[in-house]
């Protein structure tokens, strides 16, 4: 017995020193570097200061929060849209199609995002493949402008993190007791009054958890929008890179990421607090 | 645990020792971009000398300034673009380069020797150049719609123009169309650039600076300021897409070989920056990479079909009115960065 609570330990303190040494070191230099300044001679001049942090209050990097979080906003939204009906029917499906199902999610999840965001772009470009079917189809005579537009940028988005949405979604669908749903209907509600007053409101959790699951990656994904939209306008993601690399100002980009971090943080921790309440509030 | 950290740092010390006793002259450790120097031409420089080079890439200027600032040994050259020439020269961090000892550094062309970025060549050997200019769809236009940079800001061309997503370049063409340097440090007329730019972001459908000719061949866009490298590849797979440059001026680039401060073999980097410039040599490597040597003897040599091709080889009045980009000053670059900043936020 001895051997496998050694091996236990050797187990966890992996994962921890794994989790210390390229999660928690690197972050902490990330924030001690945000309380720096530029240096000249080094990347990194010593020396205390919250400048960096005063620089982020300024119109143009709201103009960009506000450009992110609203895309990210409408990417979860619309994950929300197309996620929920397609995790109900798996969640309905027969035992045997649900594995078959989840792999068909799954399986795309497997390359990386860039990769497949580029994918996209063979996809909604002007003599791409869309525009060719849709043409030879002869439901169009111009190709369409699909790239470049905001409407690419919600495709990828919704494309790349939909995975995120089903799968809380199906988890909480398949813990709803069926019995609720048929106690609704045999007291004579119809199909949208037990869907809308006991399905929904049962599968809050895995609705709130599936729209932070989209929402918080979606405020990063800055590629996506410069890739299919065109980079016309500047998300935080875009800021943060620009300052690392092309700036050379690193502590200025280690501020406008910590801020950042923090501003998730917040997000998820209301979303703690949030899921336990619901969850005692069912419990009773 | 204290004991693995000292047997570490034990470890550490005798291969640097070791390392450093086997620096001869006999190794070059090159770090140069990715995929920017032929195989056959390392191997055939090490057949000659008996040097071996060591390649490390980068696939930016601000990787390999990182490294050479912070680590600041372990390269015999570095391959900076003229703007890091600069930065990195006025920085202490290159080692002067004395150009008596490369014979064939005579054969470089006039127009890229002794540039603001690196007097004299104090500092830095000409490896490699191109421009970014205006390429213009010939089939979606017609080609009398743009012959100057000012002809972008045309309304007939809404929504269809394609830029580098890079601050330098888009403010660059702002400033040469109002007759100014691309290297502007005057905030007026910086702020003069960027009204001109405001008017310029409705014609603009996309920034792309990885792969623009994309855009440009599936006909997303009809015409833009690209690198000369993407219009060659663009051009020889649609011919009616041709490549400009504008009387106002337009960008030129400019990678130099340059030796780092800590670099260890000097003598096997002397002898690589003349072997490189031998006109056969750079020839080779003009033909496999597609960008213009500034070797005036190798372009005599490359194929007739290249040679004539004025997207690599621009005769010398075409590029009479290109200027080099040069690094820019921390507060300079920090109003270069606000205008950036204010063109895609609004």
């Amino acid at each position: 017995m001895k051997n496998s609570s050694r091996f236990r330990q050797l187990l966890i303190g992996s994962t921890y020193t794994w989790m210390v040494v390229l999660a928690l070191i690197p972050y902490l230099i990330l924030f001690i570097a945000s309380f720096l300044l530029p240096g000249d001679d080094q990347l990194v001049q010593s020396g205390l200061s919250f400048s960096n942090y005063q620089h982020l209050i300024s119109p143009a990097v709201f103009s960009m929060a506000r450009s992110s979080i609203l895309l990210a906003g409408v990417a979860a939204l619309l994950c929300l849209l197309v996620g929920y009906p397609f995790a109900y029917i798996l969640a309905q499906s027969s035992a045997k199609v649900q594995p078959l199902m989840l792999l068909l999610v799954m399986i795309p999840f497997w390359t990386n995002s860039l990769i497949r965001t580029y994918a996209l772009v063979m996809m909604l470009k002007a003599n791409g493949v869309i525009n060719q079917v849709l043409m030879a189809l002869g439901l169009i005579e111009m190709p369409l402008q699909l790239m470049y537009t905001q409407t690419a940028v919600f495709i990828g988005l919704v494309y790349t993190l939909l995975p995120f949405m089903i799968l809380p979604l199906y988890a909480a669908l398949k813990a709803v007791d069926p019995r609720l749903v048929e106690a609704g209907r045999d007291l004579g509600a119809n199909w949208l009054n037990t869907f809308f007053r006991i399905t929904v409101p049962l599968t809050t959790p895995g609705i709130i958890a599936g729209c932070m699951l989209v929402f918080l990656p979606a405020l990063g994904m800055f590629y996506v929008a410069d890739v299919l939209g065109g980079a016309r306008s500047m998300l935080l993601g875009n800021y943060i890179r620009d300052q690392f690399l092309i700036y050379r100002n690193i502590p200025m980009g280690a501020a406008a990421s910590v801020t950042m971090t923090v501003a998730m943080g917040l997000m998820l921790l209301l979303y703690f607090f949030a899921s336990k309440r619901l969850n005692r509030e069912a419990m009773q | 645990m204290k004991n693995i950290v000292q047997a570490v740092l034990m470890a550490a010390t005798v291969w640097a020792l070791t390392t450093s006793a086997l620096a001869s002259d006999k190794v070059l450790n090159l770090y140069i971009w990715s995929e920017y120097i032929p195989d056959e031409v390392v191997a055939d420089f090490s057949k000659k000398t008996g040097i071996k080079v060591n390649i490390s890439t980068y696939d930016s200027n601000e990787a390999m300034y990182a490294k050479v600032k912070l680590v600041g040994k372990g390269y015999d050259i570095v391959v900076p673009s003229s703007d890091f020439v600069g930065l990195m020269r006025r920085e202490g961090l290159l080692l002067p380069i004395d150009t008596k000892k490369i014979p064939h550094f005579s054969l470089v062309a006039p127009r890229f020797v002794n540039q603001s970025f690196d007097p004299n060549n104090g500092y830095s050997i000409p490896y490699m150049w191109g421009s970014t200019s205006i390429a213009v769809n010939t089939e979606l236009l017609p080609k009398e719609t743009i012959t100057k940079a000012v002809d972008l800001w045309k309304p007939e061309l809404k929504g269809r123009l394609i830029m580098p997503n890079d601050l330098r370049e888009v403010i660059g063409i702002g400033l040469k169309t109002l007759g100014y340097s691309i290297n502007e440090t005057n905030p007026e007329h910086l702020e003069k650039a960027y009204q001109q730019l405001q008017k310029l972001m409705p014609n603009i459908r996309v920034f792309d600076s990885d792969s623009p000719k994309q855009a440009l061949l599936a006909g997303e866009v009809a015409a833009g300021l690209v690198y000369n490298g993407e219009a060659f590849i663009a051009n020889s797979e649609n011919p009616a897409i041709t490549y400009i440059y504008p009387p106002e001026g337009f960008s030129l680039w400019l990678d130099s070989f340059c030796i780092p401060k800590g670099a260890e073999h000097l003598e096997a980097a002397y002898a690589f920056m003349d072997y490189v410039l031998t006109p056969k040599v750079s020839a080779a490597i003009s033909e496999a990479m597609g960008y213009s040597s500034p070797n005036t003897k190798a372009i005599t040599l490359l194929p007739e079909a290249m040679k004539k091709n004025s997207i690599v080889n621009p005769s010398p009045e075409m590029v009479a009115q290109g200027e080099f980009l040069d690094h820019l000053d921390a507060d300079t670059l920090k109003l270069y960065e606000q205008y950036w900043v204010q063109l895609k936020t609004h």
